[in-house]
């Protein structure tokens, strides 16, 4: 009994306490995320966070947003999963906040901009990288990573300008992802060339003997191979290809911007691949990165941290430039937004749907490491509208 | 039904109603923190149907929720937002649009349809290839629902579903499935169903049709299931097929095993328990103010504190929280039992004309290589007590086995009547009029005595009504002495009242042919005599054949009417008991060559 008593007083208490949130002051901003920090999303979503956090603690530092509205972040785990998103958003909303931060995945991220448009609160998922999300998730879903359409339109336009005129493109049907090769197909098509083949395959497939032997017969013979495939797809794919002795050039995008693909050895020789962004000396990325190992005691070993860290700075930007914590004036401000200097790239919001216009880095494996071969932003009309299929 | 059962049921409807309405008009997230505690809760009560009530655990339920979930969404989704996100569905789809009510029905049938499909090879099979078979399932619908890209968007986000599951709809749901679960669970097929989960072979020989339970719960759970997958739909308005993989499948197993399969009290108790604790850890894990100090953020704390007690229960209670009594059955004992209506106070007894004549003609039975049985003739009337003897490993349980259908014969035939019922099953025996008691006692452990002999007083329901069969159920008690102990836990008896509850559940099947295998084994002087006593009883009250295997010669010497005695698969000698006690090939089985002389001797003086 008496144990049951002292496991009931307990639980109590500990309610007791999560119920009594910490007092809110007058201008400071709240910032709830509601992010997948445990579960599948965890390696996108914990940098992510990690990288937000760095900007608030700065802009906080430095006497807050405009110096006048601090920063408020009340961080909840979502656990991956879309109904927890979904209770925790709503909860976030219920306590008072003026922006929401939602998964890096499309399903919870749609679960929240529900919530988030029924409250009028603008929502920004960090590393979303589907065009749809904002698009059908509403007027108050943003996204912050580079749109598998803007990806694909960089790749094809520098293919375009390498002189590469035949191509053929791999996509998988199973994710949205994947499918990013049939954006890259319009814009080639769109420059003047022609895409000799659209191959499928499925996600884990890994025997790409058919394709390769399809790839190697075709007349005229295909000078460029684009492909969205991550692992273990990719380096199956790659080698079999090169083992075929196809030497066509190759463009992935950047769900390969991993350390595998740079221990592949020759078969990825020459492999170039789009990317959200590359620390060269002296860059704003660079100073990024030391400001993670300093605060992390590591150095940051993706992407996602960094643009965690955009994430913020575009909020900051919306904030400064409608003079207000309102959520409504926030995400108007936001939707106006213009060449927000981020340490991956400049970031535009105005004239688009939510998904943000931004520099896209090409990078090109050369003796097993990293070549940055350019960081152009799409020719805006080429960047074909996304696909619901 | 009990006037316990509703008690138990109007209990958690309270509980679950009280619970929305606090929950709704605190709002927000607790509103939605409860919308999600009501769907899995419905999610976990129907999984509870089947695997709570067969003892087989499912991993294939989710697969019920997803296609629901999709299919639901298709139907309510509005035409306009279909044309942009399913722009390749087929028309029947791309044109329907049906209110939440209807759509939830056609999805449920739906779901129940699929269901019966699969169930006829699920519900073939036993234990562990069952519950194989069943992640089996689970892996196939993932597949499909990817493959499907024209109506699922393949493992794209799924989004468009109006979202219409409020506290109300979610609520209702819930209530509705927890009565029903409640209501099978203490229904005729659930008692069925769960005395196969007990003791499947003896089930079987109490003339329960295993499989044919296990697919009626099978379908019923997996309707439950499909609300619960309708409404979640409904809830999120955007999903993905991983949603209904293997996450969520273990996430709802987990409060169905922390709770306790085997009831509906324990299906609610695991819910609550793990929405509970998840809630109070989420809360702290985000870091709190604890007098001024501020904790640090640890997330991970909610999957590593439900994990903990996942394990703590299982060590405490393997069977979880609330294994074996619901609510009521803990709280209230001494309504035990007691029904709806007037009590019957004095129990008639049916009085039916017991004739007929069981007959085995040449059975053979062969175990590979090993003959057990080598042409064994045998008959049995009715009102007549035939003795079974021979020495260990001569075949009198095998062909105990093979005349009350538990064993294939290899050959030979049996009659009921002069009706041919080779090869008939052992459930339908039991309807036919034969009846069993068992060597090894196998009783269904979990259930009380009045439950265990209702399994075979309810053979012929629905044709014999629920109140006959209860008249059936108090003369079995009644004629065994075992009416003071009808509701206590039927493993928990002596080993004498064990063996008495069988013969008394092998009554109520009311046969015309009884076997009985071993019934005074580990018996003393005293209680063998007694157990005599009562057999013959039985013969007079009832008028029923018996065939009777015992070690125990006084006893079947003195019983018997005939004696049929068996030596490796052969029948060696038939008769009264006086000269079969003589038979030298008798005395020489048992005895050996040299001990026989020694006897012969012994019986000539």
């Amino acid at each position: 009994m008496f144990r049951k008593l002292k496991l009931t007083t307990c639980l109590t208490v500990g309610l007791a306490m999560a119920a009594f949130p910490t007092a809110v002051f007058a201008d400071e901003i709240v910032i709830g995320t509601a992010t997948g920090q445990t579960g599948g999303l965890a390696p996108y979503d914990g940098p992510a966070m990690q990288g937000f956090q760095i900007a608030v603690d700065e802009i906080n530092e430095a006497g807050g947003i405009g110096g006048k509205h601090k920063i408020k972040l009340i961080s909840k785990d979502t656990r991956s999963d879309a109904a927890q998103t979904s209770i925790v958003a709503q909860e976030l909303i219920d306590s008072g906040i003026s922006v929401l931060v939602t998964p890096s995945d499309a399903d919870p991220s749609f679960a929240a901009a529900a919530l988030a448009t029924d409250a009028k609160i603008p929502a920004f998922s960090p590393a979303a990288s589907s065009p749809t999300l904002p698009m059908m998730g509403g007027d108050y879903m943003f996204a912050n990573f580079p749109g598998d359409n803007v990806q694909a339109t960089v790749s094809a336009e520098w293919a375009h300008k390498q002189g590469l005129k035949n191509a053929y493109v791999l996509y998988s049907p199973d994710t949205q992802y994947t499918t990013l090769p049939l954006y890259f197909s319009d814009v080639f098509k769109k420059l003047g060339n022609t895409v000799a083949g659209e191959g499928t395959y499925t996600i884990g497939q890994q025997d790409f003997s058919a394709e390769v032997t399809k790839i190697k017969s075709m007349n005229p013979p295909v000078d460029v191979v684009m492909t969205a495939a991550y692992e273990p797809d990719f380096p199956a794919f790659i080698r079999q290809l090169r083992a075929a002795g196809v030497t066509a050039q190759v463009i992935g995008s950047d769900g390969i911007d991993s350390p595998t693909t740079f221990s592949l050895g020759k078969a990825a020789e020459g492999l170039v691949f789009s990317t959200a962004g590359h620390a060269t000396a002296g860059s704003a990325l660079e100073g990024f990165n030391k400001k993670y190992a300093a605060k992390y005691g590591k150095e940051t070993d993706t992407i996602f941290s960094a643009i965690g860290y955009d994430l913020m700075k575009v909020i900051e930007a919306g904030v400064l430039a409608a003079d207000s914590i309102e959520p409504q004036a926030i995400r108007d401000a936001v939707a106006n937004l213009e060449n927000v200097k981020g340490v991956t790239s400049m970031i535009t919001y105005k004239g688009t749907t939510g998904m943000p216009v931004r520099q896209v880095t090409l990078i090109r494996v050369k003796d097993g490491g990293r070549e940055l071969v350019a960081q152009p932003s799409p020719t805006a009309d080429l960047v074909p509208a996304p696909r619901m299929q | 039904m009990t006037a316990r059962t509703w008690i138990g049921t109007g209990g958690y409807v309270f509980f679950l109603v009280a619970a929305a309405v606090i929950a709704a008009s605190i709002g927000g997230s607790i509103e939605r923190t409860l919308i999600v505690f009501f769907i899995s809760l419905i999610a976990v009560l129907g999984m509870g149907v089947y695997s709570g009530n067969s003892g087989i655990l499912s991993f294939g339920h989710l697969a019920f929720m997803g296609i629901a979930a999709y299919l639901s969404g298709i139907l309510t989704m509005p035409v306009a937002m279909k044309q942009v996100t399913l722009a390749n569905a087929p028309d029947f789809l791309a044109n329907a649009h049906l209110n939440f009510f209807a759509a939830t029905v056609v999805t449920v049938i739906f779901v129940m349809v699929v269901a019966l499909v699969v169930g006829i090879v699920i519900s073939r099979l036993d234990g562990s290839s069952a519950t194989i078979t069943t992640l089996g399932l689970l892996v196939i619908v993932h597949g499909i629902i990817i493959g499907a890209r024209d109506i699922t968007r393949g493992s794209q986000s799924f989004f468009g579903v109006p979202r219409w599951t409020d506290i109300t709809v979610a609520a209702g749901c819930a209530v509705l499935a927890i009565v029903i679960a409640r209501l099978f669970k203490d229904s005729v097929f659930g008692l069925k169903l769960r005395a196969s989960r007990d003791d499947q072979l003896a089930a079987g020989a109490m003339g329960v049709n295993v499989r044919m339970q296990r697919l009626i719960s099978w379908v019923i759970s997996a309707g439950l299931v499909a609300i619960a997958g309708v409404l979640l739909g409904h809830f999120l308005g955007a999903f993905s097929v991983k949603k209904f993989y293997f996450v969520d499948t273990f996430a709802l197993l987990a409060m169905l095993i922390v709770g306790g399969m085997a009831t509906v009290s324990g299906a609610m108790a695991g819910a609550v328990l793990i929405t509970l604790v998840s809630e109070l850890l989420r809360r702290i894990e985000g870091g709190i103010d604890v007098f001024g100090f501020q904790t640090p953020t640890l997330f991970g704390t909610t999957q590593i504190g439900i994990g903990l007690i996942i394990l703590l229960v299982m060590y405490k209670r393997a069977g979880g929280l609330l294994d074996r009594l619901e609510w009521d059955e803990i709280l209230l004992p001494r309504l035990a039992g007691r029904k709806i209506g007037p009590a019957d106070a004095v129990v008639e007894a049916p009085v039916v004309a017991l004739e007929g004549t069981l007959e085995a003609r040449e059975i053979t039975k062969a175990f590979d290589g090993l003959v057990a049985l080598d042409k064994v003739s045998l008959s049995l009337k009715s009102g007549e007590i035939v003795g079974l003897i021979g020495p260990n490993g001569s075949g009198k349980t095998t062909l105990l086995n093979v005349l009350s259908g538990m064993l294939p014969e290899t050959s030979g035939k049996s009659f009921i009547d002069g009706t041919d019922v080779t090869g008939t099953p052992a459930y339908r025996l039991g309807g036919m009029g034969i009846s069993r008691t068992f060597q090894n006692i196998r009783l269904f452990s979990s259930m009380s005595v009045r439950q265990n002999v209702s399994v075979s007083a309810l053979d012929k329901w629905p044709s014999t009504t629920s109140r006959a069969a209860g008249a059936i159920v108090d003369l079995a008690l009644q004629t065994m002495k075992l009416t003071d102990v009808s509701e206590v836990q039927a493993s928990t008896l002596s080993y004498g009242d064990q063996r008495r509850v069988e013969v008394a559940r092998a009554l109520a099947l009311n046969p015309r042919f009884l076997f009985l295998d071993e019934p005074a084994a580990g018996m003393n002087r005293e209680e063998t005599d007694a157990l005599m006593d009562d057999l013959k009883g039985l013969r007079e009250q009832f008028g029923m054949g018996i065939l009777i295997v015992d070690h125990d010669l006084p006893l079947i010497m003195k019983l018997c009417d005939r004696v049929v005695v068996l030596n490796e698969g052969h029948v060696i000698a038939e008769g009264a008991p006086q000269s079969v006690q003589k038979d030298p090939q008798v005395i020489e089985a048992y005895l050996g060559k040299k001990g026989s002389r020694q006897v012969a001797e012994i019986l000539t003086e």
